[in-house]
Formats: C-alpha cells, structure tokens, sequence
C-alpha cells in the first residue's frame, strides 16, 4: 500500500436495463453520470416471430421499437402486411428488454431509475450492456478491502493524526458529501452516523469487522462487499482491527485534503485528483511484514529492519503499463 | 508439496497448485436427480458455486439476468431431462441477457442427452456450448479449466484423490482423505476397487477462505471450540486479518494454531454437509477404517492437534486409525480411534500380540490407551468392533456420543473442550510432535 500516481482504470459494473451510457472515447469527470437506466420487475413474455409469421432471424428487420427503449401498453413493437397486417403490441407500459432465440420479445415494467457516476477523470475505454471502464489519471491508494457502493466527496481529514480514532462526535451533517479520512480505526457507531450525516465515504487504517457485521449484515467478508445499495462507503486501507496509519500513507492525506476524490469499491482504491506533487519514498506497509494474525496495529517502525524486508505483496500495475 | 504414493513407499517430489480459481452457475432441472448431479459435479472438480438456479425456481427472469450478471461465472453448467427444456431454454435466455457482454463470455456445459443438447445449443449463443455424455468428463473439463492450458499443474485435489485411491488399494478397504488448505477443504471417499466420491469446497479454509468458514458456520460456532474465552469482536477481527496474512506456513504460535483448529473443525463439518446435501455417501466417510489428512491440518505441530480436528470435524463413528500428511513430510499413523456409542457404560476388549485387556468406557469419556507405538490392535465391545494400527499416539476412545454436542455455557463448555485438548497434548509448550 502506497500512493502512486499513475494512469489507471477503474470498472464500473452496470445492472441490466441500461438506457444510455458513455461512449468510448468519451472524456468524463469522476462524478459524472456514466450510465443510467431503469430498475426492472418481472417480465412478460411476448410471442414475437411465430405471431407475425416470421422466422426469428427476420424479426429484428421487422422491430419498430430498439432493444431496451421504454414503451408505453398498446405500443406497437413490431408490424407485417399492408392489407392484411398483424402487429405485435406491448401488452404494459415498461422496457423492451430483450430478444429471444425463437424471437419472442420480453417487456419489463420499470418501477425505478438508477445511475452510475464516474470514479475516475479521464477517457472512456470500454462502454457495453455490462461495464463501462474508464481510464485516467490520479494518485491512487490500493486498499484491503471496501464496502458500500462507490463515492465521490472531498476529501477531508477527520482525525489529527495517523494513529487517532476518529470520534463519532466529529460527525455531523457539515461533512456532508465528504470523503472523511478517519485515521487508525473506525468504529460501529460512526459508520451509520456518518451515512446518516450524508458523508460520501469513510477511510481508515482499520476497521472492526464486528462493526462492519452490524452495518453490512452477518454475510460480509474480509474480501469487501461492494455493493449498488444506498448504504454507507467504507474503504478499509490495511486491515482489520485497529491500524496506525504508516506517515507515508497519512502524510500525503494531509496534503491532498480539500482535493475530489472518489472510492472505487470493486477494486477497494481511493483516488484522489490533485496536481499536488507528494515527494516520500515508499515505504513498506504494515500488512507486509506482519506475521500472524494479530490486529495491524504496529507501525512500521517499531518493526525491526530484518522482518520488514520479509514478504512480497504483488503491486498493481497501472493501466499504461497494460 | 511431498507426497507419498502409499503407507510404504518412498515419497516422491511434485510440484501442486490448486489452480486457478473457477467459479461456476449451476442451472438445473426440477428433478431432485438434476440439483444432485449438477453439485456433484462442482464439487468434484473444486470450483466455486456461485449460484444456483432450479428451472422451476419463483425467480423472475429478470432476477435471474441480474443474479448471472453479478455472479460473473467462467463456466454455467446445466442438467436436466426432456421436460426440463423449456424452463432451461428460458434460463438460458437469461443468462444471455445478463452475461452476454461478460468478457471473457462464461462457457456452457450441459449434462444433458442429445436431444435436449440439441435444442438448447442455439438459446447458448453466442457462448460456447459443449455437451458432456456423463459427469467424470465434464469434471476433467473443468479441471482443465483450472489448470489453465498448463499440463505442468497438478491439481492439489487429484493429488487427495490419488492418495486416498492409494490408501484404499493398500488397505483393502474403503480410504478416506480430509485435507484443509488456505482456501478449500476436502474430503475425498475411496473404495479398494477404485471408485471415488469427492468433495472439494471452495472457497472454506483455513487462510484466504477462513472468513467464508465464520460466514457458513457462525462465529459462536467457532468460537465454541476453543479451550479458552475470548470476546467475538477480537476472535472476529483475528479471522478477518488472516487472509491478508503474507507469510505461508504452518502457524507458530499457540493462539494462532488453536483458531487454526477452531476453524478447520467448522471447514470440515461444512464440508461434510455439502457432501452429504450432494448426497455423497456420507456414512461411509465417517465409518471408513483409514483416514488421511493432508493439507494445513496434517501440519499442526502435534499429532494430537490433527487427530483432535478430525475427529471433532468429521466425528468419525467406527474403529479408524488415521495417518497424517504434511505438506513438506512423510505420511505417518498417528492414531487409532474408537468411536464408542450409546449412553451406557461400556466395556472395550482390545487384543494385541503381547496380551489382551479390558477398558472401561464411561459415557462423554474422551481419552487416549497407552498402548505402545504402531501396534496392531483389535477392539470390540458393546457396538465396537474393528482393528487397525495404533499409531503413535495410541488408542483414542471417544465416547462423547454422535451427534457431538457441546455444552451450551462457556462456564461448562470452555472446561470440556480444555479437557479434550489436554488428553490429546494438543496444548502446552513441549516439542512437534506427540
């Protein structure tokens, strides 16, 4: 765990019923709508091909809908014939969702909107029904795991240094849309707090997974939970527990403060966009020296030199490097 | 990895990997016989069940779509009958509406007869489509898979498979093989004459699948079995630091080495479960007079802290010995173990060549019979029967009942559990083994 800043790329999973969506090449700002579409219920099935005499390979020729365009009940979705036609008509107000093999057409009624923003400046790479990747640059930290579904805020410092707790009573409805950092550790009390409060997203050296159990349910992981659900964001950097942010790490917080910033959940990595230049060599974090599984609480310093040359993590390569 | 092709013979190096990780869809018919046959199949070859779907499951077609979508599974495999057709076609459908933009697309392999292939190979496109004639290929394609392209790459489960097929050959009897790694367990059930049954469980281990383990088991459940009390929140956050653990190796300390057996108690009895949810033949595993355990648990300090797991995991309910296999060493009996039933006070004939004797067996006893090392031994009593070698820890008579419960109370529990660590030696300070 260390800032870099580099070109990368950040994926942006899409749920089915996607209406529109940026198009590769496409330059966006972390925060910008990427795609949106309709959150779909059950869907009806409607004879398609056989009802107009088609074979299925024909019908699509014959659509007077496109795919995943929003009808309304009685809608004709496709026609034959001219004295003697025979049409196929939406049957709800909805989605025309998708195209069977047999060409029969599904429509789903839409019973809410969703949207997808950016976490990254920079140039749309890849854009289908299921992905819409961006590649830009930032400077980047890799975390241990996320939770909740991205974020984008300012950053803000919640703590006064790297080895503090950040209190639930430093919280309050003035952070709103705030990437909070939170130093050491976050508790239970402050993640629903802080959601409560409107902030963006919380990062901190750890977080106690009991906690996290509380506000994510019995079935989180320590592999993240990412997630598209109105729950809070919580970037967790290098365990779990209590973890004294290395100065390394803390520092260049400090300096970025007041930056856009966003957390990719997928990836579990803060970016933030600063033209701020942060001149510390790297150093080895915690979690690469550490040797059971005791809580991240040590810092690397009062680690002896010998046990911090130990381990190897596999470091992440950007996206030029691809 | 060493590991011996048998009891006798010299090992031999190998160079093993689980692979790569491959995570599958299952999609089957209404017939009890097609949920069966697809879980078998999965578990046989050691992917990971992302989701499951029935053809007659209430789920929309939408759901289904969005369910396929997040699972992101590399291979969808289908099974079911003639009847099954359309409400597969169907699942198809949806599986193109949810994946069709996955990259790379999921594979499609149906256990299916060619008439039924025959009519759901174009719903599949455009993905792959391969039809298997019977389960033992489609789960050699799926290893195939997990290797990679790379014939170098043994697979970590065909070794288990080999040396349980080889424990069982040599014993003419049947073999059971238990082996827990960072992130899968198995338990793999072999016959003299070859034939197996296999369960290989990921993600449920001991490393980077410990917190799947606290998510199927409940942490009280792990908790439970340690022999002293800590709070949740703590035991919670050592678990969820394990995976992020970068140095390999058996754990060093004891709190390190008692969660280890904590949690691979609750890995095998999960896996045991879905072994018996895939209908595997269950009883025979538990009954099965050789047990092999492989893996992290064969590399606990001492035999005891193996033999304990086992038997606490598996509660193995007939006259077993058992060996042990660590990664980097030789196979070695470490104990023969006398699962005695009923609630009555019982009395065990045990029979060796230099002289016979009595043991009285409380009920809830739980101790080991000085009995010298690696000798043959016959038992027998009320409900006992059986003989094997005693290993070097000896005789170990459980006669805690089956099912094993444990008390509900810390106050009564965490002094039970104490006990049976101590009769086993698998706490204190003393040296590896023993």
């Amino acid at each position: 765990m260390s800032w870099r800043r580099e070109r990368w790329s950040a994926d942006h999973s899409l749920p089915i019923g996607v209406t529109k969506r940026a198009q590769v090449g496409e330059l966006v700002r972390a925060g910008d709508i990427i795609a949106a579409g309709a959150t779909l219920a059950g869907a009806l099935r409607v004879s398609g091909a056989r009802r107009l005499g088609l074979s299925p390979t024909d019908l699509e020729r014959e659509l007077r809908v496109r795919v995943g365009s929003d009808v309304v009940a009685g809608t004709v979705l496709a026609r034959v014939g001219r004295r003697f036609p025979r049409s196929v008509t939406a049957p709800i107000d909805g989605r025309l969702l998708h195209v069977t093999v047999d060409g029969d057409l599904y429509i789903a009624p839409i019973v809410d909107r969703w949207t997808v923003r950016a976490t990254l400046d920079g140039v749309v790479s890849r854009s289908d029904d299921a992905v819409v990747e961006i590649e830009g640059e930032a400077w980047c930290l890799r975390a241990a795991a996320a939770y909740g579904p991205d974020a984008v805020g300012e950053l803000t410092l919640g703590v006064d240094g790297p080895d503090a707790d950040l209190a639930p009573a430093r919280i309050d409805v003035r952070l709103s849309g705030r990437i909070i950092v939170g130093g050491a550790r976050v508790s239970a009390e402050v993640i629903p707090r802080a959601h409560a409060c409107g902030v963006a997203g919380l990062v901190a050296g750890a977080v106690p997974p009991a906690g996290l159990r509380v506000v994510y349910g019995d079935a989180v992981t320590a592999s993240g939970s990412p997630g598209r659900d109105d729950r809070p964001t919580v970037l967790c950097l290098m365990g779990f527990g209590s973890g004294a942010l290395p100065q390394a790490v803390y520092e260049p917080f400090a300096a970025l403060a007041g930056a856009r910033a966003t957390i990719h959940t997928a990836s579990a990595r803060l970016f933030v966009f600063s033209a701020a230049s942060l001149d510390r060599p790297e150093v080895p974090p915690p979690d690469r020296v550490r040797k059971d599984d005791a809580p991240v609480a040590t810092a690397p310093a009062e680690r002896p030199e010998a046990e911090a040359e130990e381990g190897d993590v596999e470091e992440e390569e950007p996206a030029s490097g691809r | 990895m060493t590991v011996s092709i048998g009891t006798e013979v010299p090992v031999e190096r190998t160079s093993v990997a689980l692979g790569r990780s491959l995570r599958v869809a299952l999609l089957h018919g209404r017939e009890e016989a097609s949920r069966l046959a697809v879980l078998r199949v999965a578990l046989a070859s050691g992917a990971e069940i992302v989701a499951r779907v029935r053809a007659t499951e209430p789920r929309s077609f939408v759901e289904a779509a969005q369910a396929l979508r997040d699972a992101k599974p590399d291979v969808v495999v289908i099974q079911g009958g003639t009847k099954d057709q359309g409400t597969l076609a169907e699942l198809l459908e949806a599986l193109r509406l949810g994946c069709g933009a996955q990259r790379p697309m999921p594979r499609v392999f149906a256990l299916v007869d060619t008439g039924v292939a025959h009519a759901l190979r174009p719903r599949a496109d455009p993905f792959a489509f391969e039809r298997f004639a019977a389960a033992p290929e489609m789960v050699e394609a799926l290893r195939d898979l997990r290797r990679a392209a790379n014939e170098d790459v043994v697979l970590r489960d065909v070794l288990i498979e080999d040396a349980a097929r080889a424990l069982a050959t040599t014993n003419g009897t049947a073999a059971l093989a238990v082996d827990v790694t960072e992130r899968s367990t198995s338990l793999v059930l072999a016959h003299p004459e070859g034939r197996i049954e296999a369960a290989h469980r990921v993600p449920l281990g001991l490393g980077m699948g410990a917190d799947h383990v606290v998510v199927r088991a409940s942490l009280d459940n792990v908790r439970r079995w340690l022999p002293s009390p800590i709070d949740a929140p703590a035991l919670l956050e050592r678990v969820f630091n394990r995976p992020r653990r970068l140095v390999e190796g058996p754990p060093t300390s004891e709190p390190a080495v008692l969660l280890e057996m904590a949690l691979a108690r609750e890995a095998i009895a999960h896996a045991l479960r879905d072994a018996a949810d895939a209908a595997l033949d269950v009883a025979a595993m538990r009954a099965a007079p050789s047990i092999l355990v492989t893996g992290r648990v064969a590399s606990f300090p001492r035999s005891g802290q193996s033999l304990l797991v086992l038997v606490d995991g598996l509660e193995p309910n007939a006259v077993t010995t058992v060996f042990r296999e660590p990664d980097e060493g030789r196979a070695e009996r470490i104990g023969m173990v006398v699962s005695v039933p009923g609630r009555r006070p019982a009395k065990i004939r045990i029979v060796r060549a230099s002289g016979r004797s009595v043991a009285r067996v409380a009920p809830g006893s739980f101790g080991l019979v000085e009995i010298g090392a690696d000798v043959e031994v016959a038992v027998s009593g009320a409900g006992v029967r059986g003989h094997g070698r005693s290993g070097e820890l000896g005789l170990l008579i459980d006669a805690r009942g089956r099912p094993l419960s444990l008390p509900e109370r810390d106050g009564e529990r965490v002094p039970a559990v104490a006990r049976w660590h101590t009769a086993l030696h698998a706490t204190g300070a003393d040296g590896r083994s023993g």
